[in-house]
């Protein structure tokens, strides 16, 4: 829809930048404030400008040893990295097949299956929490990433999404394909995967992001130093033991911790667009 | 090529009501046999059941005399073309065409020689690059075909095939169907709703009705001689005319109840009468006086509605002059015959009534 209003153009406008600005404030506020001289944080006053330590807090952070945590943030963002894969690629996973099974087979209790997967939408980490590290801590996984991703990795969400966009393709698709001779697997990876293109680059992201921003879980699970995540140390950071947080590392690996997440989303609007452009069906 | 047999074909869903009663039907090598019925008479299940895509609840059906009732599709050998196409959207023409060889493990020279050929064969040798979206209704059902073909089955299953496209497309196909049949000479069962689809293709037609065959014939013998008041007014378009008398008051044109039958007719009686075989007449000269309800002028022909002074029933004319009767006037209708009598069942009378000014041909 389009009006000829010019008035309408500079009202959409305005509001569209005052709400730009108002979600990109703090993630400015951040980047300017790492790039200041630990002094300068102190004076009272939050600069508005860039200040004179350019990249060095970003170079030390990733250097060295970070206070109060004990390894550098590399090591942070690598397992941040590898918890957020395992968990958004294990949930695609497990949530495209089920999904399948769900869909395309007929067998005893499959409502039943439907309904359990569908209830457990109700059950955040949170809420079990307790039992779940029992029985990580039973298997002996503690402070592994098995233990970290295994209770993350089963996904009602991405499940679900996944039977409503199965149930939009015609069934006759599945019998053409066992007339052609193509068995239950064969149908899946030559047919639904491709298919499934769009819809599994956009859950990816969800679910990597997801992933990267696990806070409880990780604190309860990861115990050693070199197995901490970056999303769960930025808070340990904060909590120096000297009286003074250190602003200047804090805000710096606030921005370390955004950058993975926003490439990810880079690299996969590509896909989505593609999706938008050549709809397939 | 292949013969095909259907043996006492039942189907019972898990609720429990049947939808298919013992179904007999044997499909001779290279006959093209067209199903058809009402929306819900159960055609599509038995085509189904003999793709594979259905269970079979009861009965057997045979491919060359095995019995395929526990194979799976593939392993039947047969092709199906689907209503809706059913072509996979991601992949090309050639991909789509390629697919049932690829999964059989064919050569891949030997592959692109048969899509080639079908390509060919189907007038789509140009496209086969293309994805299915960038194709038109007629191109997609032509590649839905090629992807039958190439693999040469021992039987092809057609469900509606040509109800996505539009008219003058339809009947194009329909020949083009056809005609590929015969040259392939592949043993075909096509299922459809449509009364000329059916009897422009068929070798032998099945009318089916609430999951029962009424009868299995020749387009010609169907339209002729109609087993049951159900086929007679399922095929043949405009739809035949019936009128009810009770047996004990019929009108003096028609004069006298089959002579031979040995039990006295009861109930009611119907009779059937091809619009075809109505002619209007001035008011008052003939059979049946009616009221001219509407006029659909066909070009060569009109269709005219007319309601019956003394009947429920709404009648069919068709009328070949070219000047067309207005509706709201009052009418004679002189009944010609051939007409077709069937009794409160609703089957067939093989006797031969007689009319009461005119002895006119009656198919017996």
């Amino acid at each position: 829809m389009r009006y000829h209003r010019p008035g309408l153009d500079v009202l959409a406008h305005t509001l569209l930048i005052i709400g730009a600005l108002i979600f990109m404030l703090p993630v400015i506020l951040a980047v300017l404030a790492s790039t200041q001289t630990p002094g300068a944080l102190f004076s009272g006053t939050l600069p508005l400008s860039f200040g004179t330590s350019g990249l060095d807090h970003y170079l030390t952070l990733l250097s060295e040893p970070v206070r109060g945590i004990g390894v550098p943030a590399w090591r942070l963002m690598l397992n941040s990295l590898l918890m957020a894969l395992g968990i958004a690629i294990g949930k695609l996973v497990f949530a495209i097949l089920a999904a399948y099974a769900l869909v395309f087979f007929r067998f005893p209790f499959r409502r039943c299956c439907f309904w359990l997967i569908f209830v457990t939408l109700m059950l955040p980490i949170e809420v079990r929490i307790v039992p779940t590290y029992g029985v990580v801590a039973d298997l002996g996984l503690i402070d592994s990433y098995p233990g970290l991703i295994l209770p993350l990795i089963a996904s009602a969400t991405a499940t679900f999404l996944f039977r409503q966009f199965f149930l939009t393709l015609p069934p006759e698709l599945m019998e053409a394909a066992r007339v052609d001779g193509a068995g239950p697997w064969r149908f899946f990876i030559d047919i639904l995967l491709p298919l499934s293109k769009t819809n599994i680059a956009a859950l990816f992201v969800i679910m990597f992001i997801y992933g990267w921003n696990q806070y409880l879980w990780p604190l309860v699970a990861m115990s050693s130093a070199d197995n901490a995540t970056l999303v769960m140390s930025l808070k340990r950071l904060t909590l120096s033991t000297d009286g003074t947080p250190p602003w200047h590392l804090a805000t710096a690996m606030t921005v370390l911790a955004l950058l993975p997440p926003v490439v990810v989303i880079i690299i996969m609007q590509r896909w989505f667009i593609k999706g938008l452009v050549d709809t397939e069906k | 090529m292949a013969e095909l047999e259907l043996r006492r074909l039942r189907k019972r869903y898990a609720g429990g009501a049947d939808v298919l009663h013992d179904i007999e039907l044997s499909v001779h090598d290279g006959e093209m046999i067209v199903v058809v019925g009402p929306s819900g008479c159960g055609k599509s299940t038995l085509l189904r059941m003999v793709a594979g895509l259905e269970t079979i609840s009861g009965g057997e059906l045979l491919i060359d005399g095995t019995c395929v009732n526990g194979q799976e599709p593939a392993e039947r050998d047969i092709a199906m073309v689907f209503q809706n196409y059913a072509l996979y959207p991601h992949m090309s023409v050639f991909d789509n065409l390629a697919y049932s060889l690829k999964n059989r493990g064919t050569p891949k020279a030997e592959i692109a020689r048969r899509v080639e050929e079908t390509a060919r064969l189907l007038d789509i040798a140009t496209l086969v690059d293309r994805k299915p979206r960038q194709l038109s209704g007629g191109q997609r059902q032509r590649v839905a075909m090629g992807r039958a073909v190439i693999r040469e089955p021992r039987v092809f299953l057609f469900d509606e095939p040509l109800s996505n496209l539009d008219a003058s497309l339809r009947v194009q196909m329909r020949q083009e169907i056809r005609a590929l049949q015969q040259r392939l000479g592949i043993t075909s069962l096509y299922v459809t709703h449509d009364q000329t689809e059916a009897m422009t293709m068929a070798d032998r037609l099945v009318v089916m009705n609430a999951g029962r065959i009424e009868q299995i014939g020749t387009p010609m013998a169907l339209f002729r001689k109609p087993a049951t008041r159900f086929v007679a007014g399922f095929i043949g378009s405009p739809a035949m005319n019936f009128l009810t008398f009770a047996t004990d008051d019929l009108p003096d044109w028609l004069t006298r109840v089959p002579a031979d039958t040995t039990e006295p007719l009861r109930g009611e009686l119907s009779v059937g009468i091809r619009p075809e075989h109505i002619m209007l007449t001035p008011s008052d000269a003939g059979h049946i006086e009616a009221r001219i309800e509407l006029v659909e002028p066909l070009g060569s022909e009109s269709l005219v509605h007319v309601r019956p002074a003394d009947h429920e029933a709404r009648l069919v004319v068709r009328h070949a002059g070219t000047e067309l009767p207005t509706a709201g006037q009052m009418t004679g209708l002189n009944v010609q015959g051939p007409f077709h009598l069937f009794d409160h069942h609703g089957q067939r009378l093989t006797t031969r009534p007689r009319l009461a000014d005119t002895t006119c041909p009656m198919e017996s």
